[in-house]
């Protein structure tokens, strides 16, 4: 009898990459959910064996998609497959009953290992044929579901650093990837930033024809507790506040990018950051009337860190004649796994 | 024979191109002893080459918030990550002077400075560099023009008064 798996993540791009390296000798029935929603309905009407879970969903996340199956009698054995990979995720997911936790995006080797080591699968030599039917057309991927999830691995990345270093849990949102017109990028900002006043960091990115900033906005309410986190016991002057502003958007933007940069293959160039503006508005951020752009690819993120007062939006802003050149990287990124 | 000469006159040039180069460079190792230190670096704090490389930079500049910037350089350590270091942050990090003190503005170089993680070829970090950058003419600028800002909002106010 086959072995039925059971593969959960938002992403499609995710979703068809895990079923890709599932072992080609492996006699396996696979089917998809989008949500844990979808998950659970799916595990509620027939029994699974395996479940391989994304953390970040919308609907319902990877989280309480494990606490929900605790109350199932037949629940699959659940393999987290996350970008997110803060050891407090790890460590979260497995007191919830998960038996495994593997980084996305898993290769085929690792996971066989992975695979054997929990003893589900063995190999077996009479059936060496592809498991799935795969989908091989790049076309069935638009940009902004490939940008949606090279952006959630790097996100994953960057907060694992950030919560090394201060040993506390980022809480990962699902990264909005949307086409801006100048107007509407300052409404987006308004609306996710939330905030009277603000301080912003920029830095400039640029490599193989492909150019895009890094702005990192913080609401000013956020200081008090930057500096708690910190262990910074002085009175907040403005002079502190660059600092914090300056070493959490290093320790936020460099890994990110680093991550990204190794999806793409390419090396960027970028500038020293440059601080934008001190308790300012978003109206002052972006400048509509001076602007010399049109549109830009936005690719969204907003950090929180649980138990304090901290929200920063991190919005990579790529310009327009950047994304045919992004769009033929990122074909190629699903082609050749 | 050929393609050895040539090879040493290409890290000839390199290193020429490295040391002269308008920008202060400096390698460290793990205990923050200089590596490397360009002429940049040899020229603006009169320390040179060959005496700053048996020292610990924390020790090369007596002034220097040397808490503050161990932490900083063992963040790039630990976190693989470079950090970086604005004027408006710490304006004057390392005591230069301003390249222009007759017809500038400012007695003292503003600079930027990039802590970056250097990996050697097993991937461990075992080195990481510093780049001063000179900044003096964009902050004097950013400076008078927000100054200047000030000075027009305490007007306008005046007025309508």
């Amino acid at each position: 009898m086959s072995t039925r798996v059971l593969i959960c993540d938002d992403s499609k791009l995710a979703r068809n990459q895990m079923a890709r390296v599932l072992p080609t000798d492996w006699d396996v029935e696979v089917e998809y959910a989008e949500n844990g929603q979808e998950a659970l309905e799916l595990l509620s009407a027939s029994a699974f064996d395996i479940l391989f879970l994304d953390l970040n969903m919308p609907v319902k996340d990877g989280y309480e998609t494990l606490e929900a199956l605790q109350s199932f009698s037949q629940s699959p054995a659940v393999i987290v497959v996350s970008g997110d990979v803060q050891p407090k995720a790890i460590e979260r997911v497995k007191d919830m009953g998960a038996v495994a936790f593997h980084k996305k995006p898993a290769s085929g080797e690792e996971l066989r290992t992975l695979l054997i080591s929990l003893d589900l699968f063995s190999a077996d030599i009479n059936n060496a044929q592809p498991a799935v039917e795969i989908v091989t057309a790049a076309e069935q991927f638009t940009l902004n579901e490939c940008l949606q999830e090279i952006s959630n691995i790097a996100m994953g990345r960057a907060a694992s650093v950030l919560a090394e270093m201060l040993n506390v849990f980022i809480k990962l949102p699902v990264p909005t990837v949307n086409i801006l017109e100048v107007g509407e990028l300052q409404m987006a900002l308004d609306y996710s930033v939330k905030a009277e006043s603000c301080s912003a960091v920029s830095q400039g990115f640029v490599g193989s024809g492909i150019a895009f900033e890094a702005l990192l906005i913080f609401s000013d309410s956020s200081f008090p507790d930057m500096a708690k986190l910190l262990g910074v016991t002085e009175n907040i002057t403005r002079e502190l506040e660059t600092e914090l502003l300056m070493d959490v958007s290093s320790i936020l933007v460099g890994p990110f990018m680093t991550a990204i940069g190794k999806q793409l293959n390419i090396d960027f160039s970028h500038s020293h950051p440059v601080l934008l503006g001190q308790h300012v508005t978003i109206a002052d951020l972006i400048n509509v009337k001076k602007a010399t752009w049109q549109r830009t690819l936005a690719v969204e993120i907003v950090y929180e860190v649980e138990n304090y007062q901290i929200s920063c939006d991190l919005m990579l802003l790529f310009t327009e004649d950047s994304v045919p050149t992004l769009e033929n990287l990122l074909s190629f990124l699903v082609e050749d796994e | 024979m050929s393609n050895e000469a040539e090879g040493l006159a290409d890290l000839h040039w390199m290193f020429d191109m490295l040391h002269h180069i308008d920008v202060g460079l400096v390698v460290l190792n793990e205990k923050y002893e200089v590596q490397l230190w360009n002429s940049f670096m040899e020229n603006h704090s009169g320390v040179s080459s060959s005496i700053a490389k048996q020292q610990s930079l924390l020790s090369i500049f007596p002034n220097l918030d040397t808490g503050w910037l161990r932490q900083k350089m063992d963040n790039v350590f630990g976190l693989k990550t470079p950090i970086y270091i604005s004027w408006e942050q710490r304006p004057n990090l390392f005591p230069f002077k301003s390249y222009r003190p007759i017809t500038g503005i400012a007695n003292k170089m503003y600079q930027n400075v990039a802590i970056r993680p250097i990996s050697s070829p097993n991937g461990a970090i075992k080195h990481l560099c510093l780049v001063v950058y000179d900044v003096t003419d964009i902050a004097t600028n950013k400076i008078a023009l927000s100054a200047a800002n000030d000075k027009l909002k305490r007007l306008t106010s005046a007025l309508s008064k």
